[in-house]
């Protein structure tokens, strides 16, 4: 078989083969390497936008304590819900053995980790739940 | 998650603490605290990789250290909880302003310019043509719009910063276009940046109308190599701008875990409108354009699998597809086929497809996987579980089904788009899970 045309039907270039020597650099018209003015410093645009920092907004208080507290475990399913939901038992069985008082809900997000779940923010409220834990993410 | 914690302090008034890996919180309490959330959420720390993990080493974690502080896991919980606040957790109010950019950055010369260019991380490391003020005037002529006019608010990770034509022009310039390019690299600025997540995602540009012949965007033979300039420039624009106007940093807010080289050029490319076979529309008329519009569609996905090599009449074109595609994750149901004319021809007089939509229908109909494979992929974990416990269905049911049932995850045929380029060199093809935007009218920005 001609050689160019296996090279084709090999799916390569017959021009890697010829050992063309890597030409000098083609300059495109009306690009000069710089718009230098003499001293060769030169002044160019800022392609950086100013980013705007966000509002601080502050903590609210913490508890006393864990002590006959309701704690929400906000599953956020990121990457699938099974993780955290282990996460969360282990944690549950953790604060029955050590808080005995401490009650624990877990919740997983109607969205995932993307979107919103207005729903669990109003039973936590209608619930008078005193802390949140969400996660698990990683 | 900051954002979950942060609506939950703010709206149900209790502590919230954000638990996540190292790797989230660096970000969650650096870029994303100071440009994002504004609030200090109280975060307590596992060890990376959480999820994917065996059911003992999460359940593990919980005995194990914060890896913020290195207390007992639970004992950080309980401290996060009850700990007096600081003094940096009650500021509140507008922070100080961050220091506007100059329009123009201080003389030097070319070489320390190129090299704070790469170090501020506004390039792709390939070398740029500086952005002078003659050049970016030069580029603007390519427009009639203002160069203060504000195209869109960039905030993908945080910093609201708007996105001005003349700073897609110094980016154009950047990346080597002239201005004749710029409506085109205009209209690809409405969709900037391009895809940034951990999972590494890809984007695609498809230039449609007769501006691909004017314009001489490669639609034929390499139509997808760097053997183009106009493919080049526009391509790589969508690269400069996404980086510079998203103010993405490596490991600062830009944290693909692998990366994606296709992000170089983004598979900017023309589709072979004239190679298109009889029936079967260009891209943009399938989206409602007219044929002499001039339109760019934008793709985001993360994958490409090549025929490699000819189509077989032992095992017909469309066969071969299918099963590479079965491997796609078919998040959103999107996929994009990209096919030399040859293999449309061959589509459409052999195997009876009149039409792309035709072809798209018998993907939707005939791709399988199994439940097993379709659960097993993070991002349908991510999107379509929460899908499945609403009680949407098909979700729902998939869910319940056997690991080794198959399900027909492409429930959407027209999220199944086909173009058609290259040279007719070689019957092949690529099939991808890119998802097709919307597309845009370049001629808007002329």
């Amino acid at each position: 078989m001609d050689r160019r045309k296996m090279l084709r039907f090999l799916g390569v270039s017959p021009a890697l083969f010829t050992g063309f020597p890597a030409g000098a650099e083609k300059t495109r018209a009306g690009v000069s390497p710089a718009n230098g003015n003499g001293d060769g410093a030169i002044t160019v645009m800022n392609p950086a936008i100013a980013g705007k920092l966000a509002t601080r907004v502050p903590l609210v208080p913490p508890l006393d304590s864990l002590q006959d507290k309701t704690i929400y475990m906000i599953n956020l399913s990121w990457e699938g819900p099974d993780a955290a939901n282990y996460f969360y038992g282990a944690m549950t069985e953790w604060l029955d053995k050590h808080y005995s008082g401490v009650k624990t809900i877990v919740k997983v997000t109607a969205e995932g980790m993307f979107g919103s779940d207005p729903a669990i923010l109003k039973e936590i409220i209608a619930n008078k739940a005193d802390a949140a834990i969400v996660g698990v993410a990683g | 998650m900051g954002r979950w914690a942060k609506q939950i302090e703010m709206q149900c008034k209790i502590p919230a603490i954000g638990i996540a890996s190292s790797n989230i919180v660096h970000y969650a309490t650096g870029y994303n605290f100071k440009y994002n959330n504004g609030m200090p959420i109280r975060y307590v720390s596992v060890p990376f990789p959480f999820t994917g993990q065996p059911r003992v080493v999460d359940v593990g974690y919980v005995t194990g250290k914060d890896m913020l502080t290195g207390q007992p896991l639970m004992t950080a919980v309980i401290n996060a909880l009850t700990n007096p606040l600081t003094a940096e957790e009650k500021i509140s109010g507008a922070p100080p302003e961050e220091a506007v950019e100059p329009r123009f950055l201080p003389p030097d010369s070319e070489e320390n310019l190129r090299v704070m260019f790469d170090d501020k991380e506004w390039t792709d490391f390939n070398s740029i043509i500086l952005p002078t003020e003659k050049r970016v005037t030069a580029m603007l002529k390519g427009t009639s719009h203002k160069p203060d006019e504000v195209i869109k608010t960039i905030n993908i990770t945080g910093g609201a910063r708007q996105l001005t034509v003349e700073k897609v022009a110094i980016n154009a310039v950047m990346a080597g276009a002239s201005p004749e390019h710029f409506p085109v690299i205009l209209a690809l600025a409405t969709q900037a940046p391009f895809g940034n997540s951990t999972s590494s995602m890809a984007n695609m540009v498809v230039i449609s109308g007769p501006i691909r012949n004017r314009l001489k965007f490669n639609c034929g033979t390499n139509a997808m190599g760097p053997y183009n300039r106009s493919n080049a420039v526009v391509g790589r624009a969508f690269t400069l701008m996404s980086k510079t106007a998203g103010d993405l940093r490596n490991d600062v807010n830009a944290w693909e875990t692998l990366g994606n080289t296709m992000q170089y050029n983004n598979m900017c490319y023309g589709e072979n409108e004239e190679g298109l076979p009889e029936g079967w529309d260009p891209l943009h008329v399938q989206m409602g354009f007219k044929p002499t519009d001039n339109v760019l569609t934008v793709g985001t996905g993360w994958s490409s699998i090549a025929s490699v090599g000819a189509s077989q009449s032992i095992y017909p074109t469309h066969f071969l597809m299918r099963d590479y595609m079965s491997s796609f994750c078919a998040s959103g149901s999107a996929a994009t086929i990209v096919m030399d004319p040859t293999v449309a021809g061959l589509l459409k007089d052999t195997h009876g497809f009149s039409t792309k939509a035709q072809l798209s229908e018998w993907f939707s109909q005939n791709i399988t996987k199994t439940a097993a494979s379709y659960w097993g992929n993070g991002v349908i974990q991510s999107t379509a579980v929460p899908f499945a416990l609403q009680g949407l269905e098909p979700y729902a049911s998939w869910r319940k089904l056997p690991d080794d049932a198959l399900i027909k995850p492409f429930t959407n045929a027209k999220a199944i788009h086909v173009v058609v380029a290259g040279g007719k060199v070689q019957t092949m093809w690529f099939v991808t899970d890119f998802g097709i935007r919307r597309g845009v009218l370049i001629d808007d920005w002329a």
